[in-house]
């Protein structure tokens, strides 16, 4: 229908202005000559780049590196997702805390946690385990890939849960139910009816966590470099920041093929979901999944729960606590007990930049994520319902700033803004992150379209009502968990959201992310956990208002 | 209103192949009629009711409701389904979970932006006129299929539209329920001035309800007629067999009377209703089991008559469903349905007379 | 819905206005340098301008400035890099030829038409006072080569950290005999498999913790992160490290702000915050930070290295620690 392309085409042409623009720098400045966007041409930065000897060892790392964090990340989430949404296992409301935190602690604080619970000296896990059985050496040493893939892999799981678990919430148990009646066991049902079913939100989360990983920085280098295992975000860094006048336009070369890859696996699950109509499953039959009782496997199951709650919340989290309160890096003892002090919080509470910046990036969060979420709301709106080839196009726009290694991509971003009057004002932060995590936004809402059939919308029409009138009567109040979902992921993410900003803040624009980076420059862990703290209490705060608010409006269903 | 459909096309392009749904489809439906689009599934007849709302774009062609074009390829006229004023009740009812029964009927009413003291009483009028007062403040999806259809029945009429659409309203009910709401449904449509296309598969429901049924196939309309023309005088093979139940053979034409056609098949001779096919050419015989008469004793001559088939075969199988027997007959080498009545003594094995009429015996290109 | 609405309206409008704040009379600073805020404050208090300090990471302090050059937006008054990056800045016009009268006390070697050098970026061995023995303490740097430092050592990662490499090849020209000997000082060092980290800023932390024992870093952290247990190897040889510098830029949108910055950041004042808040090795006659004993250690700017060449030492240190 005309009007529908007319929609594709506004958005396509708003999405690609903000997400074509930076790149486009960026493949300018990977052919120029010199360290800005616009020099001679030259052919030198792809030739350095990809002639490069240590390549293929990065390239192996790369993909265990990601491959597995992706894994953990799904497999982790679709595990809680189960049973929070399908059995009676008792705690429920533990899962939302569990799936959301890791969200909320900044990704370096969250290694360097792991770092000190698990490396090979004097790690406290490792202490207390050699202690426990006798051992000579540390069991477990974080320096390599899988510590990497277990810390990534669990950073990584909110996004994989926030969009497994609406469509989880909202499945057709009839399904199910015809399975278990066919003679399958809870295990089979499962595995050749749920999980099937499932498919595009589990590809969804599986193919978004890949392209994050392969944007990470923090995990490969607070814990890849140290043991000295380089994955591509990594080897991007190594390449230039040899010297001082760092060349992000070889940086930019380097990334290309990580966009490339990224653009591949997005079309790769366009194809492997495009019968996603199949998998229709709200319709106005009512949704109220039926409850698996676990019986016998409730307390092991929930004895998992806790040891996954607390190694992913409380552990890291208990670790910050104690780096903010003594007075510098040291092992758990009764020395370090005794000299606890606040000296790091009132450092920060009294420093009128770390306020600044608390202002800005709670701005950034609501604003930001509010703005966000309209926006990616229309889009996922042409990816699932209108389906043509420019909604195709549109998707893939939507994942480009999204698939550049973050290191990279803010300076893209710092090229093209420098061109606009709103360079070095707040607003280039709001509109960058907006682009870059538009994703965050529209996976979760198109996976929540999918599953509203088709004619609730329609028999909107049919009654006389508008386009937007039906968006706003219809869709919007049957997507509120998708909304929630993405407001959520985009809210938590802009509040501390580094790469970008590092490259993009200025005085006046500070956000709670660069501090952080700025105490970390200065080795003052203190001071950064005591941020990081406000930080996760900020980042709660706004995350129960939205679930409460998600839940009043949406009475009728819950 | 009258829809009308000038030569409406749409065709579908998958993995390579075009299917066309609807392949230049001519049609008019009249004003306040009940009038049912029938044929097996992949037909085009919902393809052709959601090009007729809106909801699809047609390839080609014109759709003209009333006075006014709603679509049309030539003269690039698309009116927005919103803008076409229609009601459509949908197969899956498309009652809005978020919702409760009254806000759900009250919705096309408030989108109008209509007095609310107005909606209330026409609300009211409605869920009275289908059974459901009492209901307004259940959640949506607290009550039964069969309340649910009701209620996507009263969101189609509250605002008194022209037309209503219905596209298998019934198919997810239980047979009892459909059976009774097909009634219901007949009943109400019939008390109101409107315009009805209906949607089915089934050809009993297309049977009980409609005016005028239209039997597609592979996108195009076979057939037109009443509910008993399509039943008892199809032309064509694919509508006597999907209408009902028929036995078909194959035959040539032997001889043309003045209100008779005589044909030779492989179970014999028969004498049957008039139909002009010359002479030797080649016909489809069709019989439909329930007009098949069992004699065990021999026929006598005063029985027959010029105008009634005899022929005698085996009984092979009979299964009981309640009101009546339904069995297969052996003729040589060909098996014949046939319906019997439930207190008949007859049973397997038993030769038996066969007894048709030639007014039951129907005769379809081959 | 509506209350909800009009709420979360209001919250965004108030967040708005406060996001935008009026600029009064400011200067705007650029500096790889950390936690100068007391300068900045007093600055402020001195001079009643307002001074802006963004902190911006050597690796994206080229990138940044140049882009903002060329766009002709670049909004700082003031520079302060390593002298290596106000070298190319300097080749691109980015900065003016003002020379501060206050650098007059300054050693000549440290004033380079425009750009001042006005400290050291020092780099001496730091190690946990408490794990350590006084009498295991290194006395030269050979000493690091010792096998009982074998996976204890921290330090930021040769192949790519500019200072590191630059201190490294620092210690080959001015501090070991023969480059056969500096050779073997560096393979004996690999040989002990230190521990890398990106830079500087987090290889004290491992040595706090006792994580490892020793590192190669900066001893500002002795003041910075007191009371954490780190003291500075006296070694025989002389420290060494990249100088700081600092410069007015020639498209100063507050000209005569930027000369009063630059004035006061030279003054005798702010280099006394800066040994003493910050423990910065200072060029300015006579301030030293307030650590133990680093008023009579001998502490040498090293020569400036070109990028081709710190690449180059990059990608051999590369292969000797194989850091892939």
């Amino acid at each position: 229908m005309k009007r529908d392309s007319r929609l594709t085409i506004i958005l396509i042409i708003i999405v690609g202005f903000l997400t074509v623009c930076p790149v486009i720098m960026l493949v300018f400045g990977s052919f120029s000559e010199g360290l800005s966007a616009f020099g001679k041409f030259t052919l030198e930065k792809y030739i350095a780049a990809y002639t490069d000897p240590e390549l293929p060892k990065i390239i192996s790392n790369t993909v265990i590196f990601v491959l597995g964090a992706a894994l953990v990340a799904t497999i982790l989430a679709l595990f809680l997702a189960y049973l929070n949404n399908r059995t009676d296992i008792p705690g429920k409301f533990l899962f939302k805390v569990i799936s959301i935190t890791p969200m909320m602690i900044p990704h370096i604080l969250f290694s360097v946690s792991w770092v000190l619970l698990l490396n090979p000296s004097n790690g406290i896990l490792n202490l207390i385990l050699k202690q426990f059985f006798g051992l000579e050496n540390s069991p477990f040493n974080i320096y390599s890939l899988w510590g990497m893939i277990l810390v990534e892999g669990l950073l990584d799981m909110p996004i994989a849960y926030l969009i497994i678990a609406p469509a989880m919430a909202s499945f057709d148990v009839n399904l199910e139910e015809s399975s278990r009646v066919c003679g399958a066991g809870i295990g089979q049902t499962l595995a050749k009816i749920t999980l099937p079913v499932l498919r595009p939100a589990i590809l969804a989360a599986f193919i978004l966590c890949i392209v994050r990983c392969m944007a990470s920085f923090a995990v490969p280098s607070v814990i890849g470099m140290p043991g000295r295992i380089y994955v591509l975000a990594t080897h991007i860094y190594q390449t230039i920041s040899v010297g001082f006048a760092v060349d992000y336009g070889k940086a930019a070369a380097i990334g290309m093929s990580v966009l490339v890859i990224s653009i591949t696996l997005i079309f790769l699950y366009r194809y492997l979901t495009s019968e996603s109509e199949k998998y229709v499953t709200i319709s106005s039959r009512g949704y109220h999944p039926t409850i698996i009782k676990l019986k016998k496997a409730k307390i092991p199951l929930f004895f998992i729960l806790g040891l996954l709650l607390f190694i992913l919340i409380a552990l890291p989290v208990l670790v910050l606590i104690y780096t903010s309160l003594v007075p510098y890096s040291m092992v758990p003892s009764a020395k370090a007990f005794s000299m606890m002090s606040l000296r790091h919080w009132n450092a920060v509470i009294k420093d009128p930049i770390s306020i600044l910046s608390l202002k800005n990036s709670l701005f950034l969060g609501i604003f930001g994520a509010t703005v966000g979420v309209i926006l990616s709301l229309f889009v996922a709106y042409t990816i699932v319902r209108i389906r043509t080839k420019m909604s195709g196009i549109l998707e893939s726009l939507s994942f480009l700033s999204f698939s550049f290694p973050g290191i990279v991509i803010g300076i893209g971003f710092m090229w093209f803004f420098v061109r606009t009057p709103i360079y070095a004002t707040i607003w280039t932060l709001l509109i960058g992150y907006i682009a870059t995590y538009l994703p965050y936004g529209i996976r979760p809402l198109s996976s929540a379209f999918v599953q509203i059939h088709k004619h609730l919308e329609e028999s909107s029409k049919v009654c006389g009502a508008g386009p937007l009138t039906t968006m706003r009567r219809i869709i919007i109040p049957l997507l509120v968990p998708g909304i929630v979902s993405g407001w959520i992921l985009m809210a938590t993410m802009f509040l501390r959201e580094l790469s970008l900003s590092v490259v993009l803040s200025r005085p006046g624009s500070e956000v709670l992310a660069v501090q952080i980076l700025r105490f970390s420059g200065d080795g003052l862990w203190g001071r950064l956990s005591a941020l990081g703290i406000i930080m996760i209490v900020i980042s709660t705060t706004l995350v129960a208002l939205v679930s409460f608010i998600g839940a009043k409006l949406q009475p009728a269903i819950k | 209103m009258e829809i009308r459909i000038k030569e409406v096309s749409k065709y579908y392009y998958s993995e390579g192949k075009t299917i066309k749904a609807l392949d230049k489809v001519s049609l008019t439906i009249p004003s306040n009629q009940i009038f049912t689009l029938l044929g097996p599934s992949g037909c085009g007849k919902t393809t052709l009711l959601r090009c007729i709302v809106g909801l699809e774009t047609p390839d080609s062609g014109e759709i003209i409701i009333g006075d006014e074009i709603v679509w049309s390829g030539k003269d690039g006229i698309n009116i927005p389904t919103e803008k076409r004023g229609l009601a459509m009740v949908f197969q899956t009812y498309a009652i809005w979970p978020h919702m409760n029964v009254y806000n759900n009927v009250a919705y096309p009413l408030q989108i109008q932006k209509i007095p609310k003291e107005e909606i209330r009483k026409k609300v009211e009028k409605t869920l009275r006129f289908v059974k459901l007062e009492g209901f307004e403040k259940r959640p949506a999806t607290n009550i039964s299929g069969g309340q649910q259809q009701r209620v996507a029945l009263a969101r189609a009429l509250v605002a008194e539209p022209k037309v209503i659409l219905f596209d298998e309203p019934l198919s997810n009910l239980d047979a009892k329920l459909r059976e009774e709401t097909r009634k219901e449904l007949r009943s109400f449509l019939s008390k109101l001035q409107i315009t009805a296309v209906y949607v089915t598969h089934d050809q009993i429901e297309a049977l009980a309800l409609s005016d005028i049924i239209a039997v597609m196939h592979s996108g195009h309309i076979v057939e037109i007629g009443s509910p008993r023309e399509i039943y008892f005088n199809a032309n064509h093979q694919f509508v006597a067999d999907f209408i009902g139940r028929a036995n078909l053979f194959k035959a040539v034409v032997k001889a043309q009377e003045h209100d008779k056609t005589i044909v030779s098949s492989d179970i014999g001779t028969f004498v049957c209703q008039k139909r002009e096919f010359p002479v030797e050419s080649k016909v489809i015989l069709c019989i439909r089991p329930e007009f098949i008469y069992l004699k065990k004793d021999r026929i006598t001559e005063e029985e027959t008559t010029g105008e009634q088939n005899v022929i005698s075969g085996q009984i092979d199988n009979l299964i009981f469903i309640g009101e009546a027997y339904e069995g297969e007959v052996r003729i040589g080498k060909e098996h014949l349905m046939v319906k019997l009545d439930p207190e008949t003594s007859l049973k397997k094995g038993d030769t038996v007379n066969l007894v048709v009429s030639s007014n039951h015996c129907l005769l379809v290109s081959a | 819905m509506r209350k909800v609405k009009l709420i979360i309206g209001t919250i965004f409008i108030l967040l708005v206005v406060l996001g935008m704040t009026a600029a009064a009379s400011k200067v705007s600073f650029y500096a790889n340098i950390t936690a100068i805020e007391p300068i900045m404050e007093s600055f402020e208090a001195k001079t009643g301008i307002k001074g802006e300090y963004t902190r911006i990471s050597t690796d994206k302090f080229l990138a940044t400035v140049l882009t903002e050059f060329e766009a002709g937006k670049l909004l700082a008054d003031v520079i302060q890099a390593p002298l290596p990056v106000l070298e190319i800045l300097k080749e691109r016009g980015v900065l003016s030829t003002y020379t501060s009268p206050v650098a007059e006390a300054y050693p000549e070697w440290t004033r380079k038409e425009g750009i001042q050098l006005f400290g050291i970026e020092y780099v001496a061995l730091i190690y946990n006072k408490e794990l350590v023995k006084q009498e295991d303490v290194p006395k030269r740097y050979e000493d690091l080569t010792d096998p009982k430092w074998k996976d204890k050592i921290v330090m930021a990662n040769p192949a790519l950290h500019p200072t590191t490499i630059s201190w490294l090849v620092g210690l080959k020209e001015n501090i070991f005999e023969s480059e056969e000997e500096w050779l073997n000082f560096v393979k004996g060092l690999a040989a002990n498999k230190p521990m890398f980290v990106a830079s500087f800023g987090p290889t004290p932390a491992p040595v706090e913790s006792g994580e490892k024992l020793i590192a190669i870093s900066m001893p500002k952290y002795i003041i910075t992160k007191a009371p954490a247990p780190l003291d500075w190897a006296r070694i025989e040889q002389p420290l060494m490290g990249t100088p700081r510098a600092i410069a007015v830029t020639s498209s100063a949108p507050n000209p005569d702000g930027a000369k009063a910055f630059m004035d006061y950041w030279l003054s005798e004042e702010a280099m006394s915050i800066l040994a003493k808040e910050v423990g910065e090795y200072v060029l300015a006659p006579g301030i030293f930070p307030p650590i133990d004993s680093i008023d009579k250690a001998e502490v040498l700017a090293i020569r400036e290295l070109s990028d081709e060449e710190i690449q180059q030492w990059g990608t051999e240190f590369k292969k000797i620690f194989a850091v892939y």
